[in-house]
């Protein structure tokens, strides 16, 4: 409790000494800044906890505040989750044939394989989703599914940084650091973009498909391992000398120190800001812990994601359970976040490629890996929605389901799949997209898009989000040496048919 | 600039239009209407690529079918198209719609007869114009002079004259000298990027001496500690980094010698143009002498992409678009680094702002088409290197010997030889075959017959192997038959290991991978090998030239065996010491029951049958074999054999020499691993790539390099040498008339020192970059440079012994009303302290610093899972390890997963080039500093040192704020920090003043 007093405390003291207010920002400018793009960031680190990010006004009315993607890492296949393919059970076991020349990653031009999870029609609009993410059944009619999805490579590397970033390379902003960089956080004492990495180990690119690159540090993303001592990185110090009342009268005397410090260098705003910044950490050392508390969550809820078997054990094998608690937590804590005002939640599912797998890459066996993963997603996910929905936070937040790249709709041989860079699904739900809707049709076999010459690309996806946000992805720009970059390249088209 | 290319060249192609006599009408398409087409639609429907089968190459194409109706712009589908509808447009497909005024041309255009000139075509758009400040030749600058006395007081170097000029003309005046504490802490974190002990700084401030400071900075110049500090700014720029990046981030254990020698290199003052050199060509142009070769970590210094090299082939296009970005990356590390051009543009299309075209940027990719990014060894000694080279001369003299004496039996053999070659041939392949269900092992297919694939017999336990036999398969596929899938070149290998690990040494018990082996049909490959030094565990065949099967490639063999007695009867199972056994391959069919792992060793292999064939055939060996012998006469024998013991001599030789070290460096020959392989110097064909996308390729490009004037020569159309292309980059860039090269460097380093350059984007001279604020400035430093032998060390002297440099950084407001962020330097610019300064200073105050330069990066994560994925562990890290209390420089930097500490500190990010680093302010940073393992227990480290070194509290407290801030504490500050110590002990004190203001920041 203490923390929380002090902290008024310092908050009042600070504002008596004129260090905290409107006057903060405009001197932003004044001082000791260099020029240019770093006089910008610096501004933006003045200001943004005051007024959010770069975007002082939005381009246009916005219809979401905030985002939380669902990031299923290693490919999961569009096949056997949400794009029912007929024509596969029907040739099912028979050679399979593209109509042309098609690279495979691997070997995955074996025979047609149907799905081995049965398909069945839910909602008012009656979308056919497999057994495996039944229970997003009930949500199907908040859902827009976009099922002509195009990558451009079917090397999960690239191909995540491309669905991550925008660009396949590494070296870009993720789009949770460009939209905080634009829009900030609408709270000060928590990270504006939140990761929750696969607590088994990072996908594929680790930590830079969150780095803010060449954006102001603050856009980055922050990863949060709920499991660990520390949640946040360094949030609390973990040493024996360390007592509460040691940290409290060390931050007041290191706080009236620099204070004098920077009262003898006057005109250099950063000074001021830095003090500001060590009010701004005692204040997330209150908040964060609060956030990720789940103990206060009354039982309903728990079940809802599938939390209602504390104490479980495990087997060694991948099993459903045990994926819905992992994932189930990871949405929970989101909802927590989202509605303490943070600005864009990133979930992982899977790690990176080792064996046994723990990621959706399913050249092996499709059932064995996706059953459960998909299983433990589809409870995590659908919470997720119907909780944020009964709060009313549904139409103001954007819930994006994403992944790297499909699988083939032939085998390996076996009853995995290889890569398929060159159709795939997304889906995207609240914030004004258009529920009930499935754009952009896939081909009969789950190949190509049905109208090879207008497919969706992740600029289109990521163009569409930053509209609900009020957003114009075109305007959105940093100059980095000597280019002005975007998050959608020198592409993008918002998909105008999902949005309501 | 053309005297200094040596070899031919072709005329720079200024693309745009083709010239022709104007008439009126012609003006208004070719000014009004040609504009708007070729930078709105061209890009779609251009001579290469038409999509939608429309093109608006020449007027034919655009006319031939009813996109445009002249006369009618209402009945024109193009217009229909580009006409916006509620704000959108059907084209351009990629982009916003065209403006009214865009459409009220067209549709004027074509209601007025749709005149296009016949011999008019578009082409994409180029900028022509060469006449940007850094294209234009350095200019000889006279120093300023002044008559006033005081400003000639003032002006201590020739950059107080440049810059109190600039001050001047803008009514500004500069500020009073910092105080002699301030100059040493500035000094001396600026130079070697640590605090000056505090000893340093009382005798710096109570020297008499009136040359105090020129000697200090000579000193700091000297240290070896300077090239540590400077090190770390150019590595920023180059991307260096210990792992690749990418998926996997795999380590790489020998880049270090590279950040080693850019140490060095500072540390000697190395002329730049030679350490730019080393960086492209060292390998041509110093042979013998390892920076020549360690250099080259600069190309190879950014992010690889490990799974599009190593596991998808240069065949498909997943493997060619790795492949692109990989050249990519050493064509704009090149160009950004040392040119301060951004070009990365030109890879899908012509530069918008600067004359660079795609064609330009492929020739660029030309220049490093044939090199890699592998481990290559440097020999330390000159002598071994020269042994090296004699041998190699001698291997290539002794095998063109025996290429001719090959020649010379086949044409003495004449027609019958040849006949006999090809009954052979024929009879093998109709034997009749006995053989059963199980054919054998089976590798994937695949179309590239370089591919390298592997089988291997594990024995049950290590045993004693005399002779090993490959049985060869047999299969109808193709027609092929006998020998079905044997390879073409291979390679047998033993290992007493089980499995793989970092000790595993395989012997070689054949290595047939130099040249292609006949097809054995199905004759078993007998393979003696009873002198090897320990008992084997595994048998590996590699193939390393894959058999043809139709169109594509495999490797098959039906059976392995091992005998411990080199004499054992081959076709018994009796002793088969691998019947059984188990069977690992890089990959298989597992095509049951015929193809398998384990049918490599379940005791059946096909057999040749029929009694007349075999009859026949050992009549047509026998009589090749007799006139073999005629024709090799015992001259011919004794030569081959001399010949051929001359060249296993000279190998052996060769191969005895130590290796020397390993860097990770640009390289043509290496070890292949998987689809990885060397292109042994052979340069990959480059086209330029229209949009930038492998598969659609244009005309193949020449090296060359970037022109500065519309007739400056930039292509060599006649160097198929790959190292001869990176020397002509190489010459080119260190010309002393390059407009780019040495205003780039002088730039940088200015930026350094004061925190921003004379030009604000340091990597970017184009029209998208920032202009000079001090032109002429530039100019001579420029020139200075280069007439000074290229020293860093001279200019750090010159700009830091200035007054502008010395001047105090406080804030003055009515300087600040005129010129706000300080860009013509009326006072110097506080700068917050980096990452490596804040954490080598944290080490200095707490006295754990080991100065130790150079070797391996030591690790601040534990490293989990390095067999597939390697896991970088931070918050599993001990503070406490000794072997990390050296300089931050030194630390093992893992690209995709960077230490959070650092990061949180604004550390370069090693996948992007960093010219300049941000300086942010952010709660997280807070949370570092005070709460950070590391500050933790560094700040114990610091109390006890405090403790053992001062007798009392007050003296302690004293000692702790003098190392962090090199002077006395304030009377108020004192007395708080003294009762703080003494409530909760000097360890809690010593961890805020981690935190203090005056510790992060230079005044």
């Amino acid at each position: 409790m203490y923390r929380r007093e002090f902290l008024k405390r310092m908050l009042s003291n600070a504002a008596g000494a004129g260090a905290i207010g409107p006057g903060l920002v405009s001197q932003g400018l004044v001082g000791q800044g260099f020029g240019g793009l770093a006089l910008a960031s610096m501004l933006h680190d003045d200001t943004s906890a005051a007024t959010g990010g770069v975007l002082s006004s939005p381009h246009h009315p916005a219809k979401a505040k905030r985002v939380v993607q669902l990031f299923m890492a290693g490919a999961a296949s569009h096949l056997d989750l949400w794009d029912h393919k007929p024509m596969l059970e029907k040739y099912h076991g028979q050679d399979s044939d593209f109509g042309e020349p098609v690279e495979a990653f691997q070997n995955g031009l074996g025979p047609w394989m149907k799905s081995p999870f049965k398909f069945a029609a839910y909602g008012q609009s009656g979308k056919m989703i497999s057994d495996v993410v039944a229970p997003l059944g009930e949500c199907v009619d908040d859902i827009a599914f976009v099922h002509n999805m195009v990558g451009k490579t079917g090397v999960h590397s690239q191909a995540t940084y491309l669905q991550a970033t925008g660009f396949q390379r590494p070296g870009f902003p993720g789009m949770g650091s460009w939209i905080s960089y634009a829009l900030g956080s609408e709270n000060q004492n928590l990270p504006t973009f939140v990761v929750l990495p696969d607590h088994r180990g990072f996908a594929s690119n680790g930590p830079k498909n969150w780095g803010a690159a060449f954006l102001p540090a603050s856009a980055q993303g922050t990863a949060i391992f709920p499991q660990r001592d520390n949640p946040i990185e360094d949030l609390t110090p973990k040493a024996d000398y360390v007592t509460s009342a040691a940290d409290e009268a060390g931050l007041e005397m290191l706080q009236r120190i620099n204070q004098r410090f920077t009262q003898q260098r006057p005109g250099d705003s950063r000074l001021q800001a830095r003090i500001r910044s060590y009010e701004m950490a005692a204040a997330m050392q209150m908040s964060a812990p609060e956030a990720l508390d789940l103990s206060g969550e009354p039982a309903h809820i728990m079940k809802l994601y599938g939390l209602d078997r504390a104490g479980a054990t495990y087997p060694k094998e991948i099993n459903p359970a045990e994926e819905t608690e992992y994932f189930g937590r990871k949405c929970l804590i989101a909802r927590r976040l989202l509605e303490r005002g943070v600005r864009f939640v990133q979930i992982w599912s899977g790690n990176d490629n080792g064996f046994p797998r723990r990621n959706w890459d399913s050249h092996e066996n499709i059932q064995r890996d996706h059953g459960p993963l998909a299983s433990g997603m589809a409870v995590g996910a659908a919470a997720l929605i119907k909780d944020l929905k009964q709060r009313g936070m549904l139409e103001d937040t954007i819930v994006l389901w994403t992944t790297e790249f499909g699988r083939m709709p032939s085998s390996q041989g076996g009853v995995g799949r290889d890569h398929n860079p060159y159709v795939f699904t997304n889906w995207l739900c609240g914030g004004g997209f258009k529920g009930g809707t499935s754009y952009g049709p896939s081909d009969q076999w789950g190949y190509k898009p049905l109208e090879r010459d207008r497919p969706t690309q992740v600029y289109d996806i990521h163009a569409s989000i930053l509209h609900q946000l009020g957003i114009d992805h075109t305007k959105l720009t940093v100059r980095h040496d000597g280019i002005d970059r975007r998050l959608t390249d020198v592409h993008g088209h918002v998909i105008n048919d999902i949005i309501a | 600039m053309m005297d200094f290319f040596k070899l031919g060249v072709l005329l720079l192609c200024v693309a745009g239009f083709a010239m022709k006599s104007v008439a009126a009408d012609d003006q208004f398409f070719e000014q009004e209407v040609a504009p708007i087409l070729q930078q709105r639609c061209l890009s779609c429907h251009n001579e290469n690529e038409s999509k939608g089968d429309f093109s608006l190459h020449s007027a034919a194409r655009a006319l031939e079918d009813d996109y445009i109706v002249a006369g009618d712009a209402a009945g024109s589908h193009l217009l229909q198209v580009v006409t916006p509808d509620d704000g959108k447009a059907e084209m351009p497909k990629d982009g916003s719609p065209l403006t009214a005024e865009q459409i009220a041309v067209l549709t004027k255009w074509i209601d007025q007869g749709a005149d296009w000139p016949t011999d008019f075509v578009l082409t994409e758009a180029v900028v022509s114009d060469f006449d940007w400040w850094s294209y234009r030749p350095l200019q000889s600058v006279a120093v300023p002079t002044f008559d006033d006395p005081e400003s000639r007081f003032w002006v201590k170097t020739p950059v107080d004259a440049f810059v109190l000029r600039q001050l001047q003309q803008r009514g500004l005046t500069a500020s009073p000298p910092a105080d002699r504490r301030t100059l040493i802490r500035r000094l001396s974190y600026d130079l070697i990027g640590l605090p000056p002990t505090p000893a340093e700084v009382q005798a710096f401030c109570e020297s008499d001496d009136p040359a105090a400071y020129e000697k200090l900075v000579d000193r700091l110049l000297e240290s070896k500690h300077y090239g540590e500090r400077w090190a770390r700014h150019w590595l920023d720029v180059v991307k260096y980094a210990d792992t690749c990046g990418y998926d996997k981030d795999k380590l790489r254990h020998n880049a270090w010698p590279y950040r080693d020698y850019v140490i060095r290199s500072l540390n000697q003052d190395k002329p730049y143009g030679q350490f730019i050199q080393e960086q492209i060509a060292g390998d041509a142009l110093f042979p013998g002498q390892p920076d020549g070769i360690i250099g080259l970590g600069f190309l190879a210094a950014g992010p690889w992409d490990f799974i599009g090299h190593v596991e998808v082939s240069e065949a498909k296009i997943d493997g060619k678009v790795a492949r692109n970005l990989d050249r990519d990356d050493m064509v704009c590390n090149t160009i950004n680094t040392f040119c301060s051009i951004t070009i990365q543009c030109a890879r899908c299309h012509n530069h918008k702002f600067d004359p660079i075209t795609q064609e330009h940027y492929y020739s660029l990719q030309s220049v490093f088409a044939a090199v890699d990014r592998a481990e290559r060894a440097y020999d330390l000694d000159p002598q071994i290197e020269q042994q090296r080279r004699d041998l190699e001369a001698q291997l290539a003299k002794l095998t063109k010997q025996q290429k001719q004496l090959e020649a010379d039996i086949k044409s003495l053999g004449g027609n019958r030889l040849q006949e006999l070659t090809t009954t052979v041939a024929s009879l093998q392949s109709q034997q009749a075959v006995q053989k059963g269900v199980q054919f054998g092992y089976h590798s994937t297919i695949t179309n590239n017959q370089n591919t390298e694939k592997w089988v291997e017999v594990v024995l049950p336990a290590p045993q004693t192997v005399g002779k090993i036999v490959l049985r060869p398969c047999h299969d109808d596929y193709a027609d092929i038959g006998s020998g079905f899938g044997f390879p073409i070149r291979y390679r047998v290998e033993v290992t007493s290991d089980e499995t793989d690990h970092e000790t595993t040494q395989w012997l070689m018990v054949t290595n047939r991978s130099e040249s292609d082996q006949p097809n054995p049909a199905l004759g078993p490959v007998v393979l003696t090998c009873d002198s090897l030094p320990h008992p084997v565990r595994r048998i590996r065949v590699t193939a390393t030239r894959l058999a043809e099967r139709r169109n594509d490639y495999i490797f098959a063999i039906s059976e392995l065996q091992a005998y411990q007695d080199s004499d054992a009867a081959i076709d018994s199972h009796e002793g088969n010491l691998a019947q059984g056994a188990k069977v690992r391959s890089f990959d298989s069919i597992q095509a049951a029951p015929r193809w398998g792992r384990k049918n490599l060793v379940d005791g059946h292999w096909p057999s040749a049958g029929d009694s007349d064939v075999q009859q026949a055939l050992a009549e047509a060996i026998a009589e090749r074999d007799q006139l073999l012998a005629k024709i090799e006469t015992k001259a011919r024998v004794a030569k081959r054999d001399q010949l051929k013991a001359a060249i296993k001599n000279a190998r052996e030789n060769r191969d005895k020499l130590p290796r020397g070290k390993m860097v990770y460096a640009a390289a043509t020959h290496f070890k292949a691993q998987g689809n990885f392989k060397p292109t042994n110097g052979t340069p990959r064909p480059i086209h330029v790539l229209l949009r930038g996308d492998v598969q659609q390729q244009g005309t193949p490009v020449a090296p060359g390099v970037l022109p500065f004037s519309s007739t400056d020569p930039w292509q060599y159309n006649d160097l198929p040498d790959e190292a001869a292309r990176r020397v002509a980059v190489a010459q080119w860039l260190t010309h002393e008339d390059h407009p780019l090269v040495w205003r780039s460097i002088v730039n940088r380093i200015w930026q350094y020192h004061f925190g921003k350059g004379i030009v604000e984007t340091p990597n970017d001279f184009g029209r998208m970059g920032a202009e000079p604020t001090h032109p002429l400035l530039l100019d001579y430093l420029a020139r200075y440079f280069l007439e000074h032998g290229q020293s860093m060390k001279s200019l750090h002297r010159m700009i830091v012994t200035s007054n502008t440099y010395q001047q105090s950084s406080a804030h003055r407001e009515a300087m600040a009303q005129q010129d706000q962020s300080n860009r013509y330097l009326w006072r110097m610019n506080r700068r917050r302290l980096s990452a490596e300064e804040i954490r080598d200073s944290i080490f200095v105050a707490s006295g754990s610093l080991n100065r130790s330069m150079g070797g391996p990066g030591y690790y601040l994560f534990a490293l989990e899972k390095t067999a597939h994925s390697p896991h970088y562990e931070y918050h599993k890290f001990d503070p406490a390890d000794k072997t990390t209390h050296r300089r931050s420089i030194y630390r093992f930097i893992a690209r995709s997963q960077p230490d959070p500490w650092m990061t949180t500190l604004d550390c370069a990010d090693s996948s992007q080039s960093t010219p300049r680093r941000n300086e942010t302010l952010t709660a997280l940073q807070a949370l570092s500093l005070l709460n950070n393992r590391f500050n933790l227990y560094m700040a114990q480290q610091m109390a006890k040192k405090v403790a053992s070194d001062a007798s009392d509290l007050p003296s302690q407290v004293d000692l702790a704020y003098l190392q962090i801030a090199q002077r006395q504490p304030d009377l108020e500050s004192r007395q708080e920090m003294i009762a703080y110590a003494r409530e909760h002990g000097l360890a809690n004190l010593c961890r805020y003043l981690f935190n203090f203001s005056e510790f992060v920041y230079l005044d």
